[in-house]
């Protein structure tokens, strides 16, 4: 029985102690991507365990034990940062195994890795066809990333020479039914207008679940109700038929007018909003 | 309906684009976006200028229509 509460009374110890010494390492420790970061966040919990079980030995051994991995992480974290030498002995560096589209046999060999293995790990990433690649690395941490040529890369915006809208990412503003100010700042919003905003759709602020506010001002709201629609925003669509209606109504002017003068005028401005309308379609579609 | 109070219409409704395309403006938070709104909002203003001229022109052609 008295077991049963010494490994209760380790445990909590433990779990406050990993946690903190977790925190201390930070984000990185759990990225793992080091060669390094792997090892140790294994070694820490495997001491952590052993320590908590082992009733014969003295808890305060582990403890010290995780104390120091934790502190020696850290370190070389730090000295990673300051020595470029340090880094790549520590951390390690990739290989490259496919160049200029071809395998480097020599680089397989070096890593003991049989071609087996590098179109399995190439096919976790969706790439059957080794002739399709240009360029591939074996990270420290044992996985592959690949470039494709660029004809087999997929399509983008760029690659069509289409000019698109950037947008910023979109601000939560309201969560279970409660204002999130810190969204509300970051959007440039206050709460009058939220509010405003709410009314128009129609909806009360107790009954929205989730609401974010995107880049052009404009709120979407998940309500708790699914049954109730709410709508869409539709103003930049709406405005963009609203431009091709008064650019339509200027050419129809321009062709039913006798008069010479403001024949010309209408013309004139017909074309400098077909030339808006072009500059606008990419901020006011979807 | 007559050649003015089409033209009228016309007018009312770049009033309205206007002031939509000021809002999107001022509500944008991406820097080209707001620019872009904010140009073009300046060029209707123009073009609706052009038109408010135009009515008063019909408006003195044809009397009647004034209002």
């Amino acid at each position: 029985m008295n077991g049963f509460v010494e490994i209760i009374l380790r445990s909590f110890l433990f779990i406050g102690l990993l946690f903190l010494t977790t925190k201390l390492v930070g984000k990185k420790q759990i990225s793992q991507l080091t060669f390094f970061e792997y090892v140790s966040g294994i070694t820490i919990g495997s001491i952590a365990g052993e320590a908590i079980t082992g009733l014969e030995k003295n808890y305060l051994h582990g403890a010290a034990a995780v104390v120091l991995f934790g502190i020696v992480t850290i370190l070389v974290d730090y000295l990673s940062l300051k020595s470029k030498y340090f880094r790549d002995v520590v951390e390690g560096k990739g290989t490259v195994l496919i160049k200029d589209g071809k395998i480097l046999e020599e680089n397989l060999k070096k890593e003991r890795f049989t071609i087996d293995e590098l179109s399995t790990l190439l096919r976790e990433k969706n790439i059957f066809k080794v002739a399709d690649v240009e360029f591939a690395i074996l990270e420290p941490r044992g996985k592959v990333t690949a470039l494709l040529k660029k004809e087999n890369r997929p399509i983008t915006p760029k690659d069509l020479q289409m000019k698109m809208a950037n947008e910023k990412e979109p601000n939560t503003v309201i969560m279970d039914g409660n204002i999130i100010e810190e969204g509300l700042r970051a959007s440039g919003k206050n709460r009058a207008w939220l509010y405003t905003e709410l009314e128009k759709l129609s909806v009360t602020l107790d009954n929205v679940f989730f609401g974010q506010v995107d880049s052009f001002g404009e709120i979407t709201v998940d309500i708790y109700d699914d049954k109730i629609q709410v709508p869409a925003p539709t103003q930049r669509p709406l405005l963009m038929a609203s431009l091709k209606k008064a650019q339509a109504d200027l050419e129809i002017f321009s062709l039913s007018t006798d008069c010479e003068k403001s024949k010309e005028m209408y013309k004139e401005n017909a074309a400098i909003m077909q030339g808006l309308i072009d500059k606008l379609e990419p901020y006011l579609n979807g | 309906m007559t050649v003015a109070s089409n033209v009228k219409q016309c007018l009312a409704s770049l009033k309205g684009i206007e002031s939509q395309l000021s809002s999107l403006a001022l509500n944008s938070l991406d820097q080209s976006a707001k620019e872009a709104f904010h140009d073009s909002m300046l060029t209707i203003g123009k073009i609706k200028k052009d038109l408010q001229y135009r009515v008063l022109e019909l408006e003195r052609l044809e009397p009647q229509y004034r209002g």
